[in-house]
């Protein structure tokens, strides 16, 4: 008797799990076979075609859009894992008087919805008669990206032994020679897994840039919205199919790479 | 070669004193250890001279050079960490050619240096991978590679062995002995391992509360413990308070209160002049301490009790008599060696007679505060309760 | 009784100072970059909720008109509304969660990981993306209507798309990962010997589960719920591509206020604010709660 009910018990939650795992990856499985449906609206399958790749190739909307994506994302990476990796290394003091307001200040914009920052900039963008485009996209972007940077970096220092900084200290090292030779390196993976974070935050992002672009600068995620608005869907699940893929690669080769460099 | 002299040496953290007022010196080429419970600052007194802490007051001077307020980059000091402190993100080749590096000597020049300080720990064909793929005792010896190659004056180990598992410990502590003869310079060892300690070590010092409590070779603080606290520290021991009675040549008598008024009378040699009427310790290892059910012959110069026995434990290289004197509790060590001895073992609550040489009843100038009570220390009251002290060497 | 007086190293003490310059000037961009671009543009949404709307931009001249319209509860349904679904959505996440991280806490160490790697790439992928596909799969002529006509189960096609069910399922769907990470942080820590231990005392697994697991997985459970409401109680893009368009979510409300013209952004500053309001009482709240059960726990 008590063995049944610990085995229902276990097999409730596997049940779960294979639920839940079939929930997370069907809309992505649908979406991926439906990006080869020679259908121009989504109705059964139609035969295998990669018409829409090629159509996705011919668009001029598309290519700006993921460039601004691209270079928005490039730019807002690196200034925020810049700033981040700074701003960590400052953190790592446990006396800095200015310790605390600072780390209101990072974690306060993760627990707010994004929705108000969004508001915010689009207000302070206004009040500002700045114009809207490019830059104040991007202004956004290292906003948002900033706290994420700041919190990956830092935890991986709290983990840092500082026996090594000794160690290397005892063996002659003076303390740039520590922080370039034993810190940084160390530092490398939480400054990559930092870095992958923001790039992924800036592509996924649309409510913020939504409030903070203008008219003519359009990123992948606010085209593919728009074209969804407007009725126009073809090229989406082609589009869509490989930015899915580009994720993926992304991900397991950032694990080769911190595997293979760094030994960590 | 150089000595170290540490003098009047003191630090603290916020209100706690943890090196108070140490001065030693430490002869050339010397293999010294610093021997004492955790807190007594022992660690701290090794990071002073490795430059990580800054003394308050105090100096220490390698050869003619204070180096006390030295960066630990500028100190011809190297030390091995108790918990290696490897570089994770270098090979075993990096890690090991760092100091070199540093100091930007020519890559040729690193490479034979690295070879050869591989091969004194014989490491040399393991260069090429990383720490977390080698074992614990692997990377103690790469920890020692990386120190040595820098040339120090003295190397500083800071627990060295801690991390590491019995039989390592045992094989290790005798191959750093090895690497002490071959390299010559002075080895300074912390440990809180009293046999580790005693085994390695061509002097040492007892330290307890921030201060050196005695120091000398590790049989002279054995035998001739200066205090209850390394007669504790350093060994097992009985510890008995009494009172001086009388005074004849070189022998005391002492009369050591057993319980219900009733006392026993022991004799032994004496290193200072005690007074009739002082109270004192009887320090008493339990291996000099004989044991039989037979009473002994009648000789002068033997102290002689009859006890019962109260318990028995069987260690394989010896057993351990708890025997009942009155109210004391004597712990006595008997190897088994049959032949001088009875052929029967001996069995609980038998009565037995316990008996040693005067000269091994070892005088303590000092009483106790919780021996002021009629009892004395038995074995089971004792400060420092140690269960693995008779696991090494 | 002893006092000890500190004396301190006079070079400590310098060396304290210069760290913590050396620290503000490490820090110096970070904050300065959040002042700017996070703090102060709060200020403006307050000083912005204070004027006078106009069609296309904003009238500099004060105004209490905003406010007076929010606490007269003309906006009071789309909280209601967005309030009801970030509950649910907490919940139902709570419900699906909960087994899977305990699943995954208590798989082997090896294939732990590579569980985790499943529920993390769908976190990955672009968040648009994702909710086209629920698009796709549940519209009227969508994947499932078709699979479902041609097995028989039904003879007209659902109707999900553009309900509430559509904009949980999706909800659900994206925040399930916010949930399942804090949970999985914490069961994973709990030594489960000591589930061994209740387990051989007589519990089944089930018991030993609501004594020990349940109480000692509390502070992952309200991490996730935090991780879960808040954007939920916040969120457009999702309500705005699948859900009802007759009953507007705050988010809805907000945006449009902002983007669409008549534009009103005294009246979206005010909302902006009530939604902070609500979210940093929630913060509050749920922190004292739960400092309020440690410190029981410490005593």
């Amino acid at each position: 008797m008590r063995l049944n009910r610990t085995k229902l018990f276990k097999s409730m939650n596997l049940s779960i799990f294979t639920l839940v795992m079939i929930f997370l990856y069907i809309p992505i499985l649908i979406l991926v076979i439906f990006s080869f449906n020679d259908a121009k609206i989504i109705v059964g399958w139609r035969g295998f075609t990669l018409k829409y790749y090629t159509l996705l190739f011919q668009n001029d909307a598309i290519k700006s859009a993921f460039w601004n994506t691209m270079l928005i994302a490039s730019l807002s990476t690196l200034i925020s894992t810049v700033l981040g990796i700074l701003a960590a290394l400052g953190l790592e003091n446990k006396r800095f008087s200015g310790r605390k307001g600072l780390l209101a200040l990072i974690y306060t914009p993760l627990v707010i919805p994004d929705i108000l920052m969004g508001v915010s900039l689009a207000l302070l963008f206004n009040f500002t008669r700045f114009n809207t485009g490019m830059l104040t996209v991007l202004i956004a972007h290292i906003t948002f990206c900033l706290s994420y940077t700041v919190i990956v970096i830092q935890s991986r220092l709290e983990g840092f032994d500082y026996s090594l900084v000794e160690a290397a200290m005892d063996l002659g090292a003076k303390p740039s020679a520590i922080f370039w030779r034993i810190k940084f390196p160390l530092m490398m993976p939480g400054i990559i897994a930092a870095g992958l974070l923001a790039f992924t935050l800036s592509i996924d992002d649309f409510i913020i840039t939504f409030f903070t672009s203008g008219r003519g600068f359009d990123t992948l995620p606010i085209y593919v919205e728009g074209t969804i608005r407007r009725g126009t869907i073809t090229t989406i699940n082609s589009l869509s199919t490989l930015m899915i893929g580009f994720t993926l690669l992304l991900a397991v080769s950032t694990g080769r790479i911190r595997k293979n460099l760094f030994n960590l | 070669m150089e000595e170290i002299r540490i003098e009047h040496l003191t630090k603290d953290f916020g209100g706690f004193t943890a090196v108070d007022d140490v001065s030693l010196v430490i002869k050339p080429g010397e293999l010294y250890s610093f021997l004492g419970p955790s807190g007594c600052g022992k660690t701290t007194l090794l990071r002073m001279i490795a430059g990580f802490e800054i003394p308050r007051e105090g100096r220490i001077i390698v050869g003619d050079q204070d180096i006390t307020q030295l960066p630990p980059y500028q100190r011809q000091v190297n030390t091995i960490f108790q918990n290696y402190s490897l570089f994770p993100h270098m090979t075993l080749f990096d890690n090991v050619a760092f100091g070199l590096r540093i100091k930007k000597i020519a890559k040729a020049q690193i490479k034979e240096k690295v070879r050869d300080m591989l091969a004194l720990v014989k490491m040399s064909d393991q260069a090429d991978k990383y720490p977390d793929q080698i074992s614990g005792g692997q990377k103690q010896r790469i920890a020692i590679a990386r120190a040595l190659i820098n040339e120090p004056k003295v190397l500083l180990l800071d627990e060295p062995l801690a991390a590491l598992d019995l039989k390592l410990r045992q094989h290790m502590l005798i191959e750093l002995m090895n690497i002490h003869d071959a390299v010559g310079i002075t080895f300074i060892y912390v440990t809180h391992d009293q046999s580790e300690a005693m085994s390695i070590s061509d002097r040492m010092a007892v330290m307890s509360k921030g201060k050196i409590i005695q120091q000398g070779p590790p049989d002279d603080i054995y035998e001739r413990p200066a205090s209850i606290f390394s007669a504790f520290f350093i060994g097992e021991t009985n510890l008995i308070t009494g009172e001086v009675t009388g005074i004849e040549d070189e022998y005391v008598q002492i009369s050591c209160p057993k319980g219900n008024g009733e006392f026993v009378e022991i004799d032994s040699t004496f290193h200072f002049t005690p007074n009739i009427g002082q109270k004192l310790t009887l320090s008493l290892r339990p291996e000099k301490i004989a044991i039989s059910r037979y009473k002994p012959r009648q000789q002068d110069d033997f102290n002689t009790l009859k006890g019962v026995i109260e318990d028995i434990l069987y260690l394989g290289t010896h057993t351990q008599y708890i025997v009942r004197v009155g109210e004391l509790k004597f712990r006595v060590f008997s190897q088994h060696k049959r032949v001088y001895f009875d052929e029967k073992a001996l069995d609980w609550e038998e009565p037995v007679w316990l008996f040693w040489h005067d000269t091994d009843t070892w005088l303590i100038d000092e009483v106790t505060e919780d021996a002021t009570d009629d009892s004395g220390i038995s074995p089971e009251s004792a400060p420092y309760h140690r269960t693995s002290k008779r696991s090494m060497i | 009784m002893k006092h000890y007086v500190y004396i301190q190293n006079p070079l400590e003490v310098a060396e304290r100072k210069r760290k913590n310059l050396q620290s503000w000037i490490l820090t110096a961009p970070a904050m300065i970059w959040l002042l700017l671009f996070f703090l102060i543009p709060y200020l403006i949404v307050i000083i912005y909720s204070f004027l006078t709307p106009d069609i296309y931009d904003i009238k500099f001249e004060f105004s209490l008109d905003a406010y007076r319209q929010v606490f007269s509860g003309a906006y009071l349904q789309p909280f209601l509304i967005s309030f009801r679904m970030a509950f649910i959505t907490t919940i139902a996440c709570l419900i699906l969660g909960y087994p899977v991280a305990y699943f995954i806490a208590r798989a082997k160490e090896k294939t732990r990981n590579t569980l985790l790697v499943f529920i993390i790439i769908p976190f990955w992928t672009n968040l648009i993306i994702r909710i086209f596909s629920w698009r796709i799969f549940l519209a009227y002529n969508g994947v499932l209507n078709d699979i479902l006509m041609n097995l028989h189960l039904i003879q007209q096609p659902l109707e999900i798309m553009r309900t509430d069910l559509a904009v949980a399922l999706v909800m659900v769907y994206v925040y399930l990962p916010y949930m399942i990470l804090p949970l999985y942080s914490v069961i994973e820590k709990i030594d489960f010997t000591l589930l061994n231990a209740a387990m051989d005392l007589g519990a089944n697994e089930i018991k030993a589960f609501f004594k020990v697991t349940l109480p000692l997985s509390i502070s992952g459970i309200f991490a996730g719920g935090i991780l879960v409401f808040i954007p939920a109680l916040g969120a457009y893009l999702i309500t705005q591509l699948v859900g009802n368009q007759k009953s507007l979510y705050i988010g809805q409300v907000i945006t449009y206020k902002i983007k669409n013209i008549p534009r009103n952004w005294p009246m979206a500053s005010a909302l902006s604010l009530v939604l902070l309001m609500i979210v940093t009482i929630l913060l509050v709240a749920s922190y004292l709660i739960f400092m309020h059960r440690r410190r029981r726990k410490v005593a």
